[in-house]
């Protein structure tokens, strides 16, 4: 499972505004919305509950959120950043900048946990997140992420 | 009268001027005795300081009573519970251990220093026990949290493997002077003998002295200064009268450390903190004498084979004891390579070291020479190493917060409590929640709080705020869980702590199943609707401890917080390590819901139902 599998270079957005861990939300389910061609209403519906269960911010500014939606053929990714970091109730109760989120089929199963980890593992580089945070243009942080592999190959 | 002087004007220096330098230079993570080490060095003969300290027989004495004082403090520190966890693995380090290195090492000293395997031996010996003030200070440095169990066998192994080493020294010593003499002055059964009195007597001494010193201190009325002066007092007294009679008045000093420590009386608190900073200055002193006692220069020409023989012990000696005495116990690889690194040696052994010079021994010189070099390089890779290595192995925990300002007021014993007075941090837990709601551990009281320059009484406040001070009556093994509820949070942890405990975080009330169905495992359909920290807390063998994992299906929880015995947050490893000894869970897992606890809640409902026909049967018989 790689980066490249689950993000294409529109669903890299830089400047993401948003006051709120709600409007952050409301936000990427709009954009995922227009990405998988799904209600933006039960996408943010989804994420919403599974941030009931506990929280996504997995500390060090970066949120993780994701869901699973029956109507999906396939695993989705957004990768998002935003301007001005937002409150996400984050276990380090740091404000979020950095976000990818992630929706997959019902049935996904183990690639749904496999493209999980695979995104933990790469946003707990604090070298990528550094370079995540300095690049200016959507198409090279696509590059970056999607070229990830080579350049980790743990 | 002005030698006088200049001793104290250059003693009280030197100190003054180790603290000072050792909060510079725990920026750059350099162990702190270390730094104590170097400057006596630099204060010494051929350093910038010029003094020419030569007395190996000032220094076995003053390193005597520092090593006493460090023991015992260290056994102040040691909780029953830290003993009952490691006391196999450590006491088997501590003697087999001690042997397999020392043998190992001493092989290498003779092939490297050309000596006769006597003195390799010998050199081995000293060489052989991890070093008590060394363990206990810098598996303790800022910032680090290490699993309970690799750091109590650890500082247990420091603390009880001296007379093992001594043992051996001495046996050695004692051998070399008798073949000078001629032979017949030693044999097999001494030996053992002194061996037996060395161990059994140190344990016996140390043990009956801390439970005399327990029964002394709590009908002693003495004025409250009083009671660690008496402390230190006995402490060198169990350390003295047990060398006096044969037997290890290091094992004596840590034992009663242990006992005396453990066990509430009426002068804990203000014993502890004064042992605290007696334990510093004994560190500094002793550390600082070190450095002053060697010659640099004349380490030099030995330098080379001296490396060998640290080398050899670093990757060789230290790492196959380890493993020997490790492998019996359930214990997992990463733990075992983390304590066989942190094999730290230091004041013990040039410690030890001076005993051959001082038994006039013809290379003696040479040896302590070659010892210090080992304790050297020892304190420089593995001393330094240490936090490195804890994150390698997946050792650390996630930091606590930091211990906030708290004042402590001891009550007689016979109240059980103490009063307690903590100033409130900034973005601590206790602000999160108001004062009716705080998780305060059993047997807690808010006596009052304190804002502004007013008294407060509890029940007419809402919240605390920063800078309050709250009074409380509290147990003081509870203390620690005020500490974290009182004290600054820390801001992040780092990178591969967190990988240790998984991806994602719940609180411990989140249902199991919404866990399960999330991340593609099954659980047995009647713990669904269990919160995760009870499915966890029954599937979980032993104690729930931050750390602890079970595995289902590909995923694994892990128990991320726990306080008072209750999980408080859990996370989910989602690509746990394949060759972890958790794969028999998911069974246990299923056998336990589908089998045992049928059964235990039949059985539970027939006693109710019982309860409720016999009336004369207590009522709540069954409700537990």
């Amino acid at each position: 499972m790689e980066i490249s599998d689950l993000i294409t270079p529109e669903s890299v957005v830089t400047g993401l505004n948003a006051t709120s861990k709600k409007q952050m939300l409301q936000e990427l389910a709009h954009k995922a919305a227009k990405i998988t061609r799904l209600h933006e209403r039960n996408i943010f519906d989804v994420l919403l509950e599974r941030e009931r269960l506990g929280t996504t911010g997995v500390g060090k500014g970066i949120a993780i959120p994701h869901g699973k939606m029956a109507e999906l053929d396939r695993l989705h990714g957004i990768f998002a950043r935003l301007d001005t970091p937002v409150d996400f109730d984050s276990v380090d109760d740091q404000p979020v900048d950095l976000v990818f989120l992630l929706l997959a089929p019902e049935t996904a199963g183990a690639d749904h946990l496999k493209a999980l980890a695979r995104i933990s593992r790469l946003l707990r580089d604090s070298k990528m997140c550094e370079k995540l945070r300095s690049l200016d243009k959507p198409q090279d942080i696509y590059r970056l992420l999607a070229d990830s592999a080579k350049s980790q190959a743990a | 009268m002005d030698i006088a002087n200049q001793l104290i004007l250059v003693g009280a220096g030197l100190v003054a001027l180790s603290v000072v330098v050792g909060l510079v230079s725990s920026r750059f993570g350099a162990p702190l005795l270390l730094v104590f080490l170097v400057l006596g060095m630099l204060a010494g003969e051929e350093g910038p300081g010029g003094i020419d300290f030569d007395d190996f027989h000032a220094a076995y004495l003053v390193g005597s009573i520092a090593l006493a004082i460090i023991l015992f403090d260290g056994g102040l520190r040691t909780s029953t519970r830290d003993l009952r966890r490691a006391i196999a693995p450590a006491g088997l380090l501590a003697t087999v251990g001690v042997v397999v290195t020392a043998g190992i090492t001493g092989a290498g000293a003779k092939w490297l220093l050309g000596t006769t395997w006597l003195e390799g031996l010998l050199v081995g010996s000293i060489v052989a026990s991890t070093d008590a003030a060394a363990v206990f200070l810098l598996l303790h440095s800022r910032g680090m949290r290490l699993k309970d169990r690799p750091r109590s066998t650890l500082e247990i192994e420091a603390g009880l493997n001296d007379p093992m080493a001594v043992f051996l020294t001495v046996s050695c010593v004692g051998l070399l002077t008798a073949v000078e003499i001629g032979p017949g002055a030693d044999d097999v059964g001494a030996l053992a003998t002194r061996f037996a009195v060395q161990a059994l007597g140190g344990s016996g001494i140390g043990v009956a002295a801390g439970f005399m010193l327990l029964w002394l201190t709590n009908r002693l009325n003495v004025a409250s200064g009083l009671y660690p002066v008496f402390a230190v007092a006995m402490a060198l007294l169990i350390f003295s009268g047990a060398q006096e009679v044969g037997a290890s008045g290091f094992l004596a000093a840590y034992l009663a450390g242990i006992v005396f420590g453990s066990r509430r009386h009426r002068a804990t608190q203000i014993i502890n903190r004064f042992h605290d900073g007696l334990a510093w200055l004994s560190q500094i002193t002793l550390f600082l004498m070190l450095g002053l006692l060697v010659t640099p220069s004349a380490l030099l020409p030995n330098i080379l084979p001296a490396l060998g023989v640290a080398l050899v012990l670093i990757f060789v000696g230290r790492p196959v004891a380890g493993l020997l005495c490790l492998l019996p116990f359930r214990v997992g690889r990463a733990e075992i390579g983390f304590v066989s690194w942190v094999g730290l040696r230091g004041a013990v052994p040039i410690y030890l070291g001076t005993i051959p010079v001082l038994a006039g021994l013809e290379n003696a010189r040479l040896f302590f020479d070659v010892v210090y070099v080992v304790v050297i390089v020892s304190l420089v890779v593995q001393g330094w190493s240490i936090a490195a290595a804890a994150r390698r192995f997946g050792m650390t925990l996630p930091p606590r917060p930091q211990t906030p300002p708290r004042l402590d007021i001891d009550m007689p014993a016979e109240v059980g409590r103490d009063i307690s007075v903590y100033t409130v941090q900034p973005s601590s837990l206790a602000l999160r929640r108001t004062l009716g709601r705080m998780p305060l551990p059993p047997g807690t009281d808010v006596v009052s709080v304190y804002r502004d320059g007013e008294m407060r009484s509890p029940g007419g406040l809402d919240r605390l705020a920063p800078g309050d001070h709250v009074l409380l009556m509290a147990k003081v093994d509870q203390l620690p869980v005020l500490d974290r509820l009182f004290g600054r949070k820390p801001p992040a942890s780092h990178g591969l702590d967190a990988a240790l405990l998984g991806e994602f975080v719940f609180p411990g009330e989140t249902t199991t199943g919404a866990i399960a169905d999330m991340y593609e495992f099954r659980v047995p359909a009647r713990c669904r609707d269990l919160p995760v920290r009870a499915f966890l807390r029954g599937n979980l063998i032993g104690v729930p401890r931050p750390g602890r994992r079970i595995r289902l299906d590909a995923v694994e929880l892990v128990v991320r917080e726990v306080a008072e015995g209750e999980i408080v947050s859990v996370a989910i490893e989602l690509e746990p390590d394949e060759r972890s000894l958790h794969r028999l869970d998911p069974a246990l897992v299923w056998l336990r819901a589908l089998l045992w606890d049928p059964v235990r809640e039949r059985t539970v409902s027939a006693t109710r139902a019982a309860a409720a026909r016999w009336p004369w049967v207590r009522r709540d018989a069954g409700s537990r």
